[in-house]
């Protein structure tokens, strides 16, 4: 008997313990409640997942629990990798969700985008009112609706525990029941402030129907598995999978990895990421963000290479295509967003797409034969995730603290943060330099492993391989020089400078358990940027786990990266000694000549002689983009409109001048749009057929029937 | 590129020869400068007369630059404010500041008559006064325009050489 059991056994408990708490308790004690569950549902979870991962295998099968299949579960270092990422982020996600539901701080009124402009065009001028009002409101109301109401208390813990079991599915139906339960209860609490924000209710369309068409692709591929293995349970499928005639594999890996990828947020599936993620409340989106999605890439893993047990090349070109394009894509579309907390939804496109571009070139390099390297690129993409995770949970929740200090999202209207948040202005710092992929952030660990498995392979032969992979080592390098640039704006516009609004003057630091989940987080990325090699042995049971390789990518005992075949290291810890060691030098020698230098005299900034300079004469996101923009006009398109109004007496004096500059998501327009203008021009047409006779509607079920008993005479 | 080349080597050197150093004693404070002198020009509102003198001053002819002296573009880099014209109303802060804001020991050279007594301008609606008026002055270049020469000369005893 080992610890994932019972450890199982207590997430399923805190989870409904958690649902009951947030549903029952009264409204003072109710987001402490919940979220004590929800953090004990994580831990519960890093338990189960780091016995796993010590190598811990578990299987149970509970058909009491669920009529006809029962619940069936199957835990192995895979699975108990993403359960510990899983749960890693849950308890800090928990932490800080019990002070963001807390009363207090600008947002909860629930002021959007939409009331901002007025905020912020009108200056200090309404600098009393705009605020106040909805914030007292909401104190003495106790919110009944918003993150504090019963519903979104109660379904916060049913998430968290649906999240954390999904990689301990052990069937195809237990593992789409907890998949739809996650999905359906993410979709309550995205929708948790739809009274607030008009936007939150289209987001939340968009949300529905794409996962579920996920969730159609992801039954009918499974099913098909399923009936062709003989068996739903995944030690069947395995089994059955190899002697399945390929275009059937073929078939349920597409329908799969659609499903799955569009979880994951990848391009051109990921048009729901965007919308969804900056609606949710904060600690819904970190979790979302940090936790969510990287199920979308387990169960590409499990299927791919577990159960399918591995594929020809073509299967993971398409995953690789698909991947870069998000990296890419994603992050263009992150340098250009002004939004906050948009910004971060495609920062997760992007990072996504570079996880799945190491997964493909797993597969890839396992279809070439060349074991090794695919256990390094898996091991890097996997490390990618938990990296990802560590930094995108911190951001999120740093980007809600602000947006919880100042009601806003708007880079644009932020500014001035730095003093007013010293400490959440300090750990957003931390999470966006494990973002940009710099040293000593995490995030270079995994990509410079990345980029270190893709140039390796450039011996792995065939003309598929000379190709994709300088490309790919391209778009990881593009991605990451255009996250260095997102990141600085995030940071510098965002926290920098003087504040550019009345709400963001106003803003005041956040409360001890906003912080305390936040720290905690940031703990998690500093010690990923310094001793990531303390996972390698976790890491190589997972990668033997996925079926990848069964040699160690990364050699054991060691606290920095050591690659077990090449001779290429990394000791992240020197790296950053080195680096703290030379900014001390360097910051040394600037005060030494200082030093000397006797006369010292005050003096007003240089203003060039004209009034002081205001806020907003400041750099704000969007020109800070604007550069980039241009070298990327033809891919982004951005919509531009001057509009120019003379006064009355005269066509050469202009009274105003209104500039408006759009970049839409050009995969949405050129893809989204004609296919939704073409269902709804269908479903127009289709209204005719309902006459409203019952004649007709009697003789539609006779045809209907007999089609199907025609079609199965005929084809079966 | 090619055809600039040849207008250089055509064109050859223009620049007149150096004038004998000017007699008068340099300021105590330019001593301090060593010889290289960084000058910001203010157009207190003069009528762009003095700044075409300016102009020709750090020209090729009269080659300001081959005694030590240097336009710069901010009076945080300046040694030496080069001031024309009547100060107008809206100047007069903006003069007030750019000096101040010019690390010590700041130097101010009024060029033209107007910076000294107002010249044409004098009674004017929108005049404050003249430079002399607003900020102290250390050298004065009158003339209206005063000649290049005769700035180049103004110059030449800030940085002695
Ligand atoms: S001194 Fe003469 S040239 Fe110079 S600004 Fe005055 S009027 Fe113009």
């Amino acid at each position: 008997m080992n610890a994932v059991g019972p450890a199982l056994a207590a997430v399923g408990g805190l989870a409904v313990a958690g649902a009951l708490a947030g549903g029952l308790a009264p409204a003072r004690v109710r987001p402490l409640a919940a979220g004590l569950c929800t953090a004990g549902l994580g831990a519960a979870g890093v338990v189960a997942g780091a016995a796993a991962l010590g190598g811990a295998r578990y299987g149970v099968w509970l058909p009491g629990l669920l009529p006809l299949a029962g619940v069936r579960l199957a835990v192995d270092p895979l699975s108990g990798l993403f359960m510990a990422v899983t749960g890693a982020v849950t308890v800090a996600v928990a932490v800080y969700g019990v002070g963001y539901a807390s009363p207090g701080g600008g947002m909860h009124g629930g002021r959007g985008p939409g009331d901002e402009d007025a905020a912020g065009s009108a200056g200090g001028r309404h600098a009393g009112s705009d605020a106040h009002e909805p914030r007292d409101a909401l104190a003495a109301g106790g919110g009944d609706h918003g993150v504090r109401s019963r519903g979104a208390q109660a379904v916060g813990p049913v998430f968290a525990g649906a999240m954390v079991l999904v990689p301990a599915a052990g069937s195809v139906s237990t593992f789409l029941l907890l998949w739809e339960l996650m999905a359906l209860a993410s979709l309550l609490l995205v929708l948790a402030e739809h009274r607030e924000r008009p936007t939150v209710r289209s987001a939340g369309l968009w949300y529905a129907v794409m996962t579920h068409l996920g969730l159609v692709l992801l039954l009918v591929g499974l099913a098909l598995f399923a009936a062709r293995a003989g068996g739903e349970s995944f030690a069947a499928l395995r089994a059955g999978a190899g002697g399945m005639p390929a275009g059937v594999r073929g078939t349920v890996f597409v329908m799969t990895a659609l499903a799955f990828t569009s979880k994951a947020g990848l391009a051109p599936l990921h048009a729901w990421l965007p919308r969804a993620h900056p609606e949710a409340p904060s600690h819904v989106s970190a979790l979302m963000s940090a936790a969510m999605v990287n199920l979308g890439v387990y169960g590409l893993l499990r299927v791919g290479f577990d159960l399918l047990g591995g594929g020809p090349a073509w299967w993971w070109l398409l995953l690789m295509g698909a991947g870069a394009l998000s990296a890419v894509y994603g992050i263009l579309q992150a340098a250009m967003a002004s939004d906050l907390k948009r910004l971060l939804a495609y920062s997760t496109s992007e990072n996504l797409g570079l996880v799945v571009l190491g997964t493909g070139a797993a597969g890839l390099f396992r279809a070439a034969g060349d074991r090794p390297l695919a256990a390094l690129a898996l091991a890097a993409a996997l490390l990618h995730v938990v990296n990802h995770a560590a930094f995108k949970a911190l951001l999120f929740c740093a980007a809600g603290s602000v947006l919880r200090a100042t009601g806003l999202r708007d880079l644009d209207r932020l500014g001035g943060l730095r003093a007013r948040m010293p400490v959440t202005a300090g750990l957003f710092a931390l999470g966006a330099l494990g973002a940009v992929a710099l040293p000593p952030g995490n995030g270079f660990v995994s990509e410079w492993l990345l980029l270190q498995a893709l140039v390796h392979g450039l011996a792995v032969p065939g003309a598929a391989a000379a190709v994709v992979l300088p490309v790919a080592v391209a778009v990881i390098a593009l991605s990451a020089g255009l996250a260095a640039a997102v990141f600085v704006k995030a940071l510098g516009v965002g926290f920098f400078a003087r504040p550019r609004s009345a709400g963001a003057g106003r803003a005041v630091e956040s409360p001890p358990a906003m912080l305390a989940g936040m720290a905690l987080l940031a703990a998690c990325c500093a010690a990923l940027a310094l001793v990531p090699g303390a996972l390698g042995p976790a890491l190589t049971r997972a990668v033997r786990a996925a079926g990848v390789g069964t040699e160690k990518p990364l050699a054991d005992g060691e606290l920095g990266v050591h690659l077990a075949h090449t001779s290429a290291a990394l000791h992240p810890l020197w790296v950053a000694l080195a680096l703290v060691a030379g900014t001390a030098a360097v910051a040394g020698l600037a005060r030494l000549p200082a030093r000397r230098r006797a006369r010292r005299r005050d003096a007003r900034l240089w203003d060039c002689g004209g009034g002081a300079p205001t806020a907003r004469m400041a750099y704000t996101a969007t020109s800070f983009a604007e550069p980039l923009q241009r070298v990327f006009d033809d891919v982004l398109a951005p919509e531009q409109d001057v509009d120019v109004t003379p006064v009355r007496e005269s066509a050469y004096l202009v009274e105003r001048v209104r500039f408006q500059r759009l970049v839409p998501d050009r995969i949405e327009h050129r893809l989204y749009r004609p296919l939704l203008a073409a269902v709804s021009g269908l479903a127009d047409r289709a209204r005719g057929l309902g006459g409203g006779s019952v004649h007709l509607y009697l003789g539609y079920g006779l045809f209907g029937l007999v089609a199907v008993l025609a079609a199965l005479v005929v084809g079966w | 590129m090619g055809g600039l080349l040849r207008k250089i080597r055509g064109t050859g050197r223009v620049a007149e020869a150096a004038p004998p150093r000017p007699e008068a004693d340099p300021l105590p404070a330019a001593r301090e400068l060593g010889g290289s002198v960084q000058v910001r020009c203010v157009d207190a509102g003069s009528c762009n007369g003095c700044e075409i003198e300016i102009g020709n001053a750090f020209g090729p002819v009269y080659d300001a630059e081959r005694y030590g002296v240097r336009l710069v573009a901010s009076p945080r880099h300046a040694d030496v404010a080069l001031v024309t014209g009547p100060v107008t109303r809206n100047m007069a802060e903006p003069l007030r500041r750019t000096v101040a804001a010019m690390p010590q020991p700041a130097i101010v050279v009024a060029v033209g008559d107007c910076a000294l007594d107002c010249g044409e301008f004098a009674g004017g609606y929108g005049v404050e006064g003249s430079v002399v008026d607003m900020v102290s002055v250390d050298v004065s270049v009158p003339g209206c325009p005063p000649e290049p020469a005769a700035i180049v000369t103004a110059l030449r005893t800030l940085t002695g050489r």
